[in-house]
């Protein structure tokens, strides 16, 4: 089923007098089938239907603005030859 | 006297000749060998070594008890060599079977010598080794294996000792061969079980490996932790380093804290590497994370970098944490911003199934309106396009209803248009409350009456939910799909409508498959407790059943328990299984059904009902009797019950009876039954009366072995009279009277048959008296007139009633 808005072409905002003059428009250029345009202008045109119409737009969630990370950790050279192997040596 | 001078020669001649014998001779030398008298007894059998059979194995066995006396191991030798230099000599084969087991002895005191003289020497080890396989071993086996095995265990040392020694010569190539060594430790001490040999060499081949720097796995040996404990010290030591060396930090971290788990200033070293380590990883992940937070606001990160770089997120947090807790906390603060890109990109590709993962795996999504929103966009949007499958179905309709009927959802929906401004909303009719339990709503919603300008939330739900339903009935293509998609959804909206006409306060509506999956279910459940606790509202537990799982404790629980048992019970009836309603027919089983009025009240409809199906199936079929004794018994109220049962038991008697299917005794017997459960029903009584007149004239008649039987069911029939009985039983009456008036017209003196007739003890006072047949008629007459109405039993009452009551039919009494 798809979206009335997109099929009359108009804005989530549009008021009822753009959804009428959309719906002239849309019948003119015969992208939907005259019944579908008609219902989803009728669908628009009742607030209980819009509503339901608009609830299929994803709800924006508020979010930050990623910063960059500061990190005050410092790379550092890792030496293994370093370490005594015989440490544990077990036949001594 | 020349005679018997002749007879003493021939005597003399006879004794020499006969001490001269091998027989003889060789019983002389085993006595010589019982008195330990070795060396007289080779004497004699020397002198009859090829003359006796046994002489040889004899003389074996004096060597060898001598060469086990002797002292010196030169002695010894020299015995236990000539025993079996003996072989050679032997030219007789039946000789050889002794003789063996003899050598066989000799050779293993031998080997014996030799072992001793070759301890710690691997050569002569080996050497003895050889000597014992090829030697003949018949009857001492067992012997040379286990001397076999000492010498095992011996080389084990010997070897252990020898790659120790090469080991720690510390040279390459000594070291290498130090490997070899051991394993030819841990091969011998496997043949000798000997275990601390075998795990100490493993440890110590691992440790030469790591030393040579090769390659090693410790993973599944068990013999490294049986191993000496400073072996293992040595080894973990040195296999962290290795680990170390090839950047398997992990791995070697694992290893530090399963087995180096002690102070120690190399031990340290170690962990201070491993922190260098991720200190170096946490500052290359934080570059990295960086680049990808550029790529983000510079438009250039794919949807699958987006998803990496998101699903990386928190191993990465969790990394940084044990280094930075700081940098671990800001890692995992930036997730929310990358979730709702990567949601939004989602849903605008409409990749619904990735959306609908990712909601799901968000924490407590739900608490959230706008993604409980997303998550019925993307269900909606999954379903439109056709995507819905055996595997997503359920996930995708719980999140779709559980979404709809969420007011809270609707309201967000408000948030995001300015069209709607001139309006206010009512959620008096909304689908996701039953009551104004909203605590908080917007300035623009009411309870208020739906009007042109208020409008109706509930109208938009029920819009949605109409829009959705659509699609469900018409567009999926599987029927078998279709068919478990939209039996699904009718049962999860059915439910999640019960608990929002339930419940009272404003706690989040799921359905049971979302509520579950989540973990929601249990506070659904205790708001519907509460409700009946305070209500005492059993529809509340009703509505709770569909989200149990492990709920045990809760009532709705013990609801759904009470009901279960009376599934349980039809299912019984359905399959005639009289026994597991027996099972079933407890006090503690029967305390749950009677905790719940809508359950107790119901029971005996339900009972009803499932054996009115079976009688339909079957109305002849005697296995249901028993099956409708146990559920009057089952069921508290069972009024109707009993009526069922003795109709039906009468209707199989008379109809068997007429086909003489069954005898009037068993069908009497059935009757008993009928009877007891609807005394005072006019046509249970009425047959049951026919059919105790039917058995007594089939013993007047000889036509009947059960005497005795029917005498029970007569006297308890005098004792358990029913008032309907009374008013009926003129039948029996009748047949006595019959009978009397024929034995009159016939003749005979009726009198006879009646003790109450003072005729009779005038008879019997004349010494008059009846035959066997007679007497026959008289008892016969006698329980007719009983039973009949010419004589009342007494006092029937309290032995029926009492009866009636231990079978749970107390309240249908005889009047």
């Amino acid at each position: 089923m798809t979206n009335p808005y997109t099929i009359l072409g108009v804005s989530q905002d549009s008021n009822k007098a753009e959804i009428m003059k959309s719906q002239m428009f849309a019948m003119k250029k015969k992208e939907f089938p005259l019944q579908v345009i008609a219902v989803a202008a009728k669908q628009l045109l009742d607030p209980a239907k819009r509503l339901a119409a608009d609830f299929m737009f994803p709800a924006k969630i508020k979010v930050k603005r990623i910063q960059p990370i500061q990190c005050n950790l410092k790379h550092k050279e890792i030496n293994i030859d370093s370490l005594n192997e015989n440490a544990f040596n077990s036949l001594k | 006297m020349g005679v018997i001078i002749v007879l003493i020669i021939v005597g003399v001649v006879g004794y020499f000749i006969y001490q001269s014998l091998p027989n003889t001779k060789y019983e002389k030398a085993k006595n010589l060998f019982n008195t330990k008298d070795y060396t007289q007894a080779i004497n004699i059998l020397n002198e009859i070594f090829e003359k006796h059979a046994d002489a040889p194995a004899k003389l074996a066995e004096c060597k060898l008890s001598l060469g086990q006396q002797a002292s010196g191991k030169t002695e010894k030798t020299k015995y236990f060599t000539e025993v079996t230099a003996l072989r050679k000599k032997i030219s007789n084969s039946a000789t050889f079977a002794k003789f063996d087991s003899i050598e066989a002895k000799a050779l293993f005191e031998l080997s014996k010598i030799q072992y001793e003289e070759a301890k710690g020497n691997i050569e002569k080890l080996s050497q003895n080794i050889r000597f014992i396989d090829t030697a003949n071993q018949k009857g001492s086996e067992s012997n040379f294996s286990s001397l076999k095995t000492k010498h095992f265990s011996d080389l084990a040392g010997s070897h252990f000792k020898k790659a120790t020694e090469k080991e720690n010569a510390g040279k390459h190539s000594e070291v290498i061969d130090a490997i070899q060594s051991y394993t030819l430790a841990r091969d011998y001490a496997k043949k000798s079980n000997n275990s601390l040999i075998v795990n100490n060499s493993t440890s110590r081949i691992l440790i030469c490996q790591l030393k040579l720097s090769q390659s090693v796995s410790l993973v599944g040996s068990s013999e490294i932790e049986k191993s000496d404990k400073n072996y293992q010290k040595e080894l973990y030591f040195r296999y962290a380093i290795h680990l170390l060396k090839n950047k398997e930090f992990s791995k070697a971290e694992k290893i530090i804290s399963l087995h180096l788990n002690f102070q120690s200033s190399d031990i340290d070293k170690l962990k201070e590497i491993l922190r260098t380590e991720k200190v170096n990883n946490a500052v290359k992940t934080v570059a990295e994370i960086n680049a990808l937070i550029e790529k983000l606001y510079n438009r250039t990160l794919s949807t699958e970098e987006l998803k990496s770089f998101y699903d990386g997120l928190d191993t990465a947090s969790d990394e940084l944490g044990i280094i930075d807790y700081e940098l671990s906390e800001k890692i995992a603060d930036i997730k929310p911003t990358l979730f709702n890109r990567l949601l939004t990109k989602n849903i605008e590709n409409e990749e619904y199934n990735e959306a609908v993962n990712i909601i799901q795996k968000y924490p407590k999504f739900w608490e959230s309106p706008e993604l409980l929103k997303n998550l019925g966009i993307c269900s909606y949007g999954l379903t439109a396009k056709g995507l819905l499958s055996e595997r997503n179905y359920k996930i995708v309709i719980s999140g779709w209803l559980t979404s709809v009927f969420s007011d809270n959802v609707i309201l967000k929906s408000l948030d995001d248009t300015t069209w709607d401004d001139n309006y206010t909303f009512s959620l008096t009719e909304a689908i996701g409350s039953n009551y104004s339990q909203h605590e908080e709503i917007p300035d623009n919603v009411n309870y208020d009456d739906v009007s042109e300008s208020n409008i109706s939330i509930g109208a938009t739900q029920k819009e949605l939910l109409q829009q959705f339903e659509t699609i469900i009935h018409k567009e999926i293509q599987d029927s078998k799909l279709s068919k478990v998609v939209n039996e699904f959804y009718d049962i999860e909206k059915d439910a999640i409508e019960k608990i929002v006409a339930q419940i009272v306060n404003d706690i989040f509506f799921a359905t049971p498959y979302f509520a579950i999956s989540n973990g929601l279910n249990n506070e659904i459940i205790n708001e519907l407790d509460n409700d009946y606790n305070t209500y005492s509202n059993e529809g509340a537990l009703e509505a709770g059943v569909p989200y149990i799982k492990n709920s045990n404790s809760t009532v709705v629980y013990q609801y759904f328990f009470a009901n279960d048992l009376i599934d349980r019970v039809k299912s019984a009836i359905e399959n005639e299984n009289s026994g597991a309603i027996k099972k079933l027919n407890t006090k503690e089983n029967k305390k749950w059904i009677e905790k719940f009025d809508n359950i107790s009240s119901s029971v005996e409809d339900n009972l009803f009902n499932s054996i009115s199906n079976k009688i339909s199936e079957n109305d002849e079929n005697e296995k249901l009797m028993s099956i409708m004794e146990e559920c009057i018994s089952f069921s508290k109220h069972n009024e109707k019950l009993k009526y069922q049962f003795s109709g039906y038991v009468a209707n199989y008697c008379i109809s068997k009876v007429n086909d003489e299917k069954i005898d009037n005794f068993k069908a009497l017997s059935l009757m008993k039954s009928a009877y007891l459960r609807s005394p005072n029903n006019p046509k249970i009584v009425k047959n049951f009366i026919t059919l105790i007149r039917f058995n007594i004239m089939d013993m007047l008649n000889d036509q009947t072995r059960k005497n005795k039987d029917i005498y029970n069911i007569l006297d308890w029939v005098k004792n358990n009279m029913s008032q309907t009985y009374k008013q009926n039983c003129d039948e029996l009456s009748k047949a006595r009277r019959e009978i009397l008036q024929q034995l009159k017209q016939s003749g005979a003196d009726i009198s006879l048959f009646d003790d109450d007739n003072p005729l009779a003890r005038l008879h019997l006072n004349l010494g008059q008296s009846l035959n066997a047949q007679g007497l026959k008629m008289k008892r016969v007459l006698t329980y007719l007139k009983e039973l009949g109405n010419d004589q009342k039993s007494t006092n029937p009452l309290d032995a029926l009633s009492r009866l009636r009551q231990q079978l749970n039919l107390d309240d249908d009494l005889p009047i």
